[in-house]
């Protein structure tokens, strides 16, 4: 039995491309990669400490600290490399700045991207960001909107894009005489209730107050809702097209098409009854992808991977790109430009995507083979073709708050678990929203 | 004859029937109880030792396949030994020192007659019942400022202020159940006040103490959000920030983390095990005094 696991682990590592087993080798490539493009000078001074994002894969993990440490090695610069878990990130930084211990780079998502550019924690970085992009082929226009939606300038430097896909057990739709992916909402309820059969259920989406449950925003935004108007000042969740979505998602509750749960779920919730054979649709980021490929190769072989699908009023699948930062509080603001210039190099950005879900952030990157397999491909797709965070509503830190917040989940859940009825949940969400849109204006 | 009389058979009085129904009773609601409590445990160990696909896909109530898989992951990749080590240093300085300390401020309190001594003593308690959660920023500056941050001995410093309120409050308790007169008979007899407080206090006290030990232990052992905030580096890492960096997004490693719950629990359950009687009487003595 452990054999056979260790075989399965083999056989996925086998799988990834050669950047991967190169790091996995004693880290060559990243000291290759470091000799080969090191900047000429820079003003190295006492220790550069790097806290890197700690994703699921610790091959990218291991990939990231190589590289930044053979990067220092052959700069003559002291490198920390930290992993940070992603969950944690904001209380790790929340203190590191009142304590003024932040890092000197560091990676992060756009909220927290947003949060210190609006409270001037972090460097400008547009020359930075104007010469990564034209010495790669350019930003994808989503991602160029995504990183320039600040006022003050580009604070972060992209380097990596995800989003959720639809994934759909292709075996038992197809048992059915349906071929996914479903290109609507509608779709994915009507084939749900066609094809499920409990303890396998259709929609395996949260409605609970978790970041799974803020795709039910898209969705709403889908059928043609809004959270608020276009200036992103006054809320306007309440609507015939909020309705009509509400409409929706209450019947498919009721018809019972959800798992058990869904709106107490955490951010888990989705992957496990997925991967417990208990979801035939779920909205996935990759990491579902990853733990299937690695621990039951049947389902990831059964399973069909596709953009998210499109509403009345069409499809929204908003990209959510991470970005690298330099705080004010760095210690050498240019020996750590150098590093993230650096870390954009082509060579070691294909090994990274090879073992990391991320779909491109520069059009130099598509080329890769990795951007051929089901999911990757996928996250190419939505970059080129995704919707900006947020959109058609202006991100700014009210929408980002109204997010943090799950009104749209919480409205859903009045009227599914409380029997609210739909008028008043839109009346109770409306104000819960407009109370956090007016601290903002 | 005797021989061809029909013996009456032996009647059960109605109170011992019942009594005995009482018993059955009893036993049982024990059992439910006893299953709700083992139940997780249970499980926490069968997952550690199953597959992943048999974790999510073939769920039972034992392991088709045993592996030790999960417990090799850990201890091999992801150096979970090194957390173990993390954890044992921490706790046991926590509680040793807490120990002392609380020993100290607890015999302060109940021995001696000082000005404001009531209102100490009820500060220390508020001082216990502030959320950690208000805390950590606050104390993140002043770790930083005192250059302890990322550093097992700077863990151990601000475990402490959270551990002493509690101990010294149980402490006092426990301490005003040992007649001052044991002390003073001592020190008659030419032991000084030091002397009175380890020969003599302190012993008569060796419940209390395991009890408050113990309690403490447990709390440096288990925690987790200051240890998020003030660890950075992997070498450094605790148990409980062990088991949370296996939770990468919205990835579970079941198996690893109930392989990580499984050797986490086992030094607290020997622990409790070897003290489980002073326990209970250390912390019932202590709650009912002062």
């Amino acid at each position: 039995m452990t054999g056979d696991s260790r075989i399965t682990r083999r056989r996925f590592l086998g799988g990834v491309a050669g950047g991967g087993a190169a790091v996995l080798g004693g880290g060559r490539l990243a000291e290759a990669l470091a000799a080969k493009s090191a900047p000429a000078v820079i003003q190295g001074g006492g220790k550069l400490t790097y806290w890197g994002g700690l994703i699921f894969s610790d091959e990218a993990n291991q990939l990231l600290v190589d590289t930044i440490n053979a990067w220092g090695k052959e700069n003559g610069i002291e490198t920390e490399v930290v992993m940070i878990n992603q969950n944690e990130t904001n209380q790790k930084v929340s203190a590191a700045v009142e304590s003024g211990t932040m890092p000197d780079a560091l990676d992060m998502g756009l909220d927290l991207l947003l949060l210190l550019s609006n409270t001037d924690q972090l460097v400008p970085l547009d020359d930075l960001y104007d010469r990564i992009g034209q010495a790669h082929g350019g930003w994808y226009e989503s991602i160029d909107a995504s990183a320039s939606l600040f006022p003050g300038g580009r604070t972060g430097i992209p380097f990596g894009s995800s989003g959720n896909l639809l994934f759909s057990r292709r075996d038992v739709l197809e048992a059915k005489g349906l071929t996914p992916p479903p290109q609507t909402w509608q779709e994915v309820s009507d084939w749900s209730a066609q094809a499920q059969d409990p303890p396998l259920y259709g929609m395996g989406f949260a409605l609970s107050n978790v970041g799974d449950g803020n795709l039910q925003i898209s969705v709403l935004q889908s059928y043609g809702g809004r959270i608020a108007d276009d200036e992103g000042k006054t809320v306007t969740i309440k609507s015939e097209e909020t309705r009509e979505y509400l409409q929706w998602v209450s019947d498919a509750y009721k018809a019972g098409l959800f798992p058990p749960g869904v709106t107490t779920w955490d951010g888990a919730g989705d992957n496990q009854a997925y991967l417990s054979g208990q979801a035939i649709f779920i909205a996935n980021t990759g990491s579902v992808y990853l733990t299937a490929k690695e621990d039951d190769p049947e389902l990831e072989a059964a399973t069909h991977y596709a953009p998210l699908p499109a509403g009345p009023k069409g499809r929204i699948s908003p990209i959510n790109p991470n970005f690298r930062a330099i705080p004010k509080t760095s210690r050498d603001v240019e020996a750590a430009k150098a590093l993230i210039e650096y870390l954009a190099n082509p060579e070691f950005m294909e090994a990274y995507y090879n073992v990391a879900i991320y779909g491109p952030v520069l059009k130099g990157y598509e080329g890769f083979e990795v951007f051929t397999n089901p999911v990757h491909s996928g996250l190419l797709d939505l970059v080129k073709n995704g919707t900006a965070p947020g959109a058609p509503d202006v991100y700014n830190t009210a929408f980002a708050d109204f997010s943090a917040n799950f009104i749209v989940p919480k409205m859903v859940q009045r009227v599914v678990i409380d029997g609210v009825s739909l008028d008043d949940a839109m009346d109770e969400a409306q104000q819960q929203g407009q109370a956090i849109y007016d601290k903002y204006k | 004859m005797i021989a061809g009389r029909v013996q009456p058979a032996p009647r059960v009085s109605r109170p011992r029937l019942f009594a005995r129904g009482q018993r059955l009773l009893i036993y049982a609601i024990l059992l439910i109880v006893l299953a709700a409590i083992l139940f997780p445990i249970y499980w926490m160990a069968t997952i550690s030792l199953k597959l992943p696909r048999e974790i999510y896909r073939q769920p039972s109530l034992w392991p088709k396949i045993v592996t030790l898989d999960n417990y090799r992951v850990l201890i091999e990749e992801k150096g979970f030994l090194t957390n173990i080590r993390n954890s044992l240093i921490v706790a046991s300085s926590v509680t040793v020192l807490c120990l002392l300390i609380a020993s100290f401020a607890a015999y302060s309190l109940v021995r001696f007659r000082y000005r404001f001594k009531g209102v100490i003593g009820r500060l220390i308690l508020f001082a216990y019942l502030t959320p950690t959660s208000l805390l950590f920023i606050p104390l993140s500056i002043i770790v930083a400022r005192l250059n302890l941050g990322n550093s097992l001995h700077g863990l151990i410093i601000v475990y402490l202020t959270f551990a002493l309120p509690l101990s010294t409050w149980l402490l006092s308790g426990y301490f005003r159940s040992v007649p001052a007169e044991l002390e003073e008979q001592a020190m008659v007899d030419g032991t000084t006040r030091i002397g009175a407080l380890f020969r003599i206090l302190l012993p008569l006290s060796a419940p209390g103490l395991v009890a408050v030990g113990i309690f403490t232990f447990t709390g440096a052992w288990n925690e987790l959000l200051l240890a998020l905030i003030f660890i950075t580096s992997e070498d450094k890492r605790t148990v409980p920030l062990a088991l949370q960096y296996l939770i990468t997004g919205d990835v579970l490693l079941w198996g690893p983390i109930m392989a990580g719950a499984v050797l986490s629990a086992v030094p607290v359950v020997v622990l409790y095990l070897l003290a489980q009687r002073f326990m209970v009487q250390g912390m019932t003595h202590g709650s009912v005094k002062g």
